[in-house]
């Protein structure tokens, strides 16, 4: 296989990659939106609803929303990075949540590798409000790579067990 | 101990469990979120449990499928803070200022429940942690720390003034 044709096929990996974490049932009931993926950084966006309150007597998205997104970005950044489409797990992610989010302004988050193992991908995230770019969240999180179970393909058919 | 003791001590821990049930339920009811993930509390006569019932839109992984583990970290966080709205005495609304969650195991796609342990109330802060299972209570699949802010009084009271 030639450069040219194994980009070609890289490109097509994170492709899918942002199409699947769009088709995710979660990511989908939540509205996520890839905006940007590059080998270095992804971006996701979300558009709070009212039924992501955190109280009903306040316009304020509660904090698992954000920890969800963190989430997201994190498994989509191990896969841009390592362009590849494989099942990874997250094994752990801590959230620290600087301000409350404002219920009626889209959220963006960044998400980094920061680290990669052959095992393990060490991810960073922030969680901004897109109107204002101010920081309302950050979080840390490490996915194992290459988890045992069914290998993901591009074309979204599955093969058998590792 | 005599056997009406232990009899006794059992009943008034069961009512103390009731009451705390519903105590829990009242607070899960006014979360929009926790609604939308159908939150529903369940308790016996020990313990107080918070379910989460499967439903596909929360599935993470559509191969396997797992649940999503923003899905499992809600459940924490939203367990976390019922447990410690509901141990403060004047019930004030706490703020989760961080959580920090650990996969044990894969979560299937099916009923999933959690239980909080207060490690600490404070005045002005709680500590809870909080342990997520499926089928077996012994195999988790999931544990968290949640810290949580309770407002002071004076700024209770400066929002009822503001409004």
């Amino acid at each position: 296989m030639n450069d040219l044709s194994r980009r070609l096929q890289r490109s097509h990996i994170v492709t899918a990659a942002s199409q699947l974490t769009e088709q995710v049932p979660h990511a989908r009931d939540l509205g996520i939106q890839v905006v940007l993926v590059d080998q270095d950084q992804v971006r996701l966006r979300l558009t709070p609803q009212s039924w992501m309150f955190a109280q009903e007597d306040t316009k304020e998205i509660c904090t698992s929303i954000l920890y969800s997104l963190a989430d997201s970005a994190g498994g989509l950044a191990v896969i841009a990075r390592v362009r590849e489409l494989m099942p990874i797990a997250t094994l752990d992610l801590r959230m620290d949540y600087l301000r409350p989010a404002n219920g009626g302004l889209s959220l963006l988050a960044v998400a980094t590798c920061r680290h990669l193992t052959d095992q393990i991908a060490f991810i960073d995230c922030d969680i901004f409000c897109e109107a204002d770019s101010e920081l309302l969240a950050t979080a840390k999180a490490t996915f194992m790579r290459n988890t045992h179970g069914q290998q993901f393909h591009s074309d979204g058919l599955k093969k058998n067990s590792v | 101990m005599s056997m009406t003791d232990d009899s006794a001590q059992q009943i008034s821990r069961a009512a103390e469990s009731r009451e705390k049930c519903a105590d829990w339920q009242a607070l899960l009811a006014h979360i929009p979120y926790a609604q939308h993930l159908g939150l529903q509390v369940q308790c016996d006569d020990a313990s107080v449990l918070v379910h989460l019932p499967c439903n596909k839109t929360l599935i993470g992984n559509f191969m396997l499928p797992a649940l999503h583990g923003g899905v499992v970290g809600a459940l924490i966080e939203l367990t976390a803070r019922v447990a410690a709205q509901s141990k403060d005495r004047d019930k004030r609304c706490p703020r989760i200022i961080d959580s920090h969650v650990n996969y044990l195991r894969s979560a299937k796609a099916q009923s999933t429940f959690a239980s909080a342990e207060i490690v600490r109330q404070g005045r002005r802060s709680s500590l809870v942690s909080v342990t997520c299972w499926q089928g077996d209570k012994s195999k988790p699949i999931a544990s968290g720390q949640v810290q949580l802010l309770l407002p002071t009084i004076a700024a209770e009271q400066e929002e009822l003034h503001d409004s």
